[in-house]
């Protein structure tokens, strides 16, 4: 037997509705203080990662998140007994109270922006129409000659990505609380933004992503949301 | 409108996503009482691998980034 855990939430109420959670158990409130911490118990002692394991994690956290303001866990995180439970809700409890107070009435979504990484890289390089640099007169000069080179076309791709994200995130940041914005994780992956944003909002959120959709231009962009706040929690307290 | 651009948009968004969320992110609980395993991790790093980029899932597709759980736009 093992109690798993799907998530934090704002109340230490019994749930409305009953629900079924991995392994088809039951999912229980236990209640810490004003705090609960949602769990299942399980036969097995550790879920194997497996698509429906990952995904019905994650139904459970998403039910939570229409009635309560919710942190999830990473899956999969288990203890033995429900005092080792309790006992890490004693030390953890003002972090789950600070994040559910920050986090309270908002929602995580994604954006991610694809460019041609290959396509910007060769229209970065010096072309046939560029200046003809001297002959260099050693190897040595040629190595260098070749890292400038190089750096130069990095130079011109950051920049370059600098501006469309700037630009993307001109359409998103007014109606973020917090945002985050990872730029070039992969060649193609020009941008990967997580924005916070308040339930009010959200309708101007998605709007603001219907006009970006339809600007002309080669990026190609991923919406996704709203997710409980995955990329906002901030336990800051060892 | 155009959508040409768009890759992928519903709240049932794509596989990828919820794995780089629920495996990769959220509170992250350490200590004596937790039981962490081992083999997890391990597997994880193969799966993180092999979900790490969107590219990637579109050039193995040969197509638009589709997920299982969504329709294509």
């Amino acid at each position: 037997m093992a109690i798993y855990i799907y998530g934090v939430i704002d109340s230490n109420g019994r749930p409305d509705d009953p629900m079924i959670g991995l392994e088809g158990a039951l999912v229980c409130n236990l209640p810490y203080r004003d705090l609960g911490v949602v769990t299942s118990d399980l036969d097995a002692r550790i879920p194997h990662i497996t698509k429906e394991h990952v995904l019905g994690h994650e139904r459970v956290v998403e039910r939570l998140m229409v009635n309560f303001t919710v942190l999830p866990f990473r899956f999969p995180t288990i203890f033995d007994k429900k005092e080792d439970v309790l006992a890490m809700m004693n030390d953890h409890y003002d972090d789950f109270r600070d994040n559910l107070g920050r986090l309270r009435g908002k929602a995580e979504f994604g954006i991610k922006v694809i460019w041609p990484g290959d396509k910007i890289r060769t229209r970065m390089a010096p072309g046939e129409n560029s200046a003809p640099m001297p002959a260099p007169a050693s190897p040595a000069r040629s190595f260098l000659k070749k890292k400038f080179e190089e750096h130069q076309i990095e130079k011109k791709i950051e920049d370059e990505a600098d501006k469309h994200i700037a630009l993307v995130d001109g359409f998103f940041n007014k109606f973020a609380a917090e945002k985050k914005l990872e730029k070039l994780k992969t060649e193609n992956l020009l941008l990967n933004a997580l924005y916070l944003v308040e339930k009010e909002k959200q309708g101007d959120f998605r709007q603001a992503f219907e006009q970006l959709r339809s600007s002309p231009g080669e990026l190609k962009y991923l919406f996704s949301g709203p997710w409980p706040p995955y990329n906002f929690i901030k336990m800051i307290r060892p | 409108m155009a959508s040409h651009n768009v890759i992928a948009e519903s709240k049932d968004v794509a596989l990828v996503e919820v794995l780089d969320r629920v495996l990769d992110k959220g509170v992250v609980i350490s200590g004596d009482l937790v039981i962490s395993v081992a083999e997890v991790d391990l597997v994880y790093v193969g799966l993180k691998a092999l979900i790490s980029s969107v590219e990637t899932m579109e050039r193995l597709r040969g197509g638009p980034f589709v997920g299982p759980m969504q329709e294509p736009t």
